[in-house]
């Protein structure tokens, strides 16, 4: 990679690295192919959910023929033949307070391509606790939200949004949308892992496509969160 | 005094406004009344239940980016300069 600070070092680095996408939707599908065309040595795909006729007008790793199909078995197949030099571990699990430990611990980074904040907030808390940097992403309609949580470094998830917004029966979403905002995460996860750039720490970058603004609000910790504040630890 | 109030996304098509600069509030409370009376009823909706009159739970509120219930909830007071952040968090993936 000859973009000024990445060279074969950062590129050596993309290769060891192990990234684990939790999710392979909307969200997942852009981060995981900007992921593995990077060079990322080692992704681990999670998922427990198999492709729909709906779900591709924003899950661009699953085809017209893979309606059925594991979407981690979908996903990996196009993974592994974007990059062959990549190993992509495929999870057909469901994230639970019981493996969540199990699934994220030791990795490099994990990306967050969930659709609900349940399993975010499990995610947030492991990764808090383990040490791993964790990219959140949420999209809706022509919005959409990122943040990267680095556990010792900032805010935590749940400093900038500490209650579950109410769950919604379907979340219409323009398929540019989780476009915009997947690439976004595994161009965080890239920098973290080179050591490039200035991570999207103690900011939440807010997306609208409608009037297509960029903007940021800026999110303290709080010695007092239970998930990363000095009384939850 | 002055407090900042910044709309994020579905706020800033309520208000049509990226921020408001307003003066006279002293606790977010009394900001939220002053901006449902400066920008009405589609901001109001998007703020309030329409039974309850409580806050919607898609409304979240950051104040010098810190979360209401670390503070004092809808009583926090607001300090001059203060800059309170007004976004509905998405949820899909």
């Amino acid at each position: 990679m000859i973009i000024n600070g990445f060279g074969k070092t950062g590129q050596r680095k993309l290769k060891a690295a192990h990234v684990v996408v939790a999710g392979i939707g909307g969200l997942g599908s852009p981060a995981s192919s900007y992921l593995a065309t990077a060079g990322v040595g080692h992704l681990t795909i999670i998922d427990s959910q198999r492709a729909k006729l709906s779900n591709l007008n924003r899950q661009m790793l699953h085809w017209g023929p893979d309606v059925g199909r594991l979407k981690v078995e979908s996903a990996t197949e196009k993974l592994t033949t974007m990059n062959s030099n990549i190993k992509v571990d495929a999870i057909f699990e469901q994230i639970t307070s019981e493996n969540v430990n199990r699934l994220t611990k030791g990795v490099d980074v994990v990306v967050d391509g969930m659709d609900n904040y349940h399993t975010r907030y499990l995610l947030n808390e492991a990764c808090v606790r383990n040490r791993v940097p964790f990219i959140h992403g949420a999209v809706e309609g022509l919005v959409g939200q990122l943040m990267t949580i680095l556990p010792g470094g900032g805010p935590c998830l749940k400093c900038a949004i500490p209650k579950e917004p109410p769950k919604k029966p379907l979340f219409p979403v323009l398929g540019a949308t989780p476009g915009v905002i997947g690439c976004l995460q595994a161009m965080e996860a890239i920098k973290l892992i080179t050591g490039v750039g200035k991570p999207l720490v103690g900011r939440m970058l807010i997306f609208n496509g409608m009037d297509m603004t960029f903007d940021e609000i800026k999110v303290n910790q709080d010695p007092s969160c239970q998930v990363c504040g000095r009384q939850g630890r | 005094m002055a407090v900042t109030a910044k709309f994020f996304a579905g706020f800033r098509e309520a208000t049509e406004k990226k921020q408001a600069s307003i003066e006279g509030v002293n606790d977010v409370t009394s900001l939220l009344d002053e901006l449902v009376s400066r920008f009405g009823k589609k901001l109001a909706e998007r703020l309030y239940s329409s039974d309850t009159r409580e806050l919607r739970k898609t409304v979240n509120i950051l104040v010098n980016g810190r979360r209401l219930d670390f503070l004092q909830g809808l009583n926090t007071p607001l300090k001059d300069g203060a800059l309170v952040a007004i976004f509905p968090p998405v949820a899909g993936g």
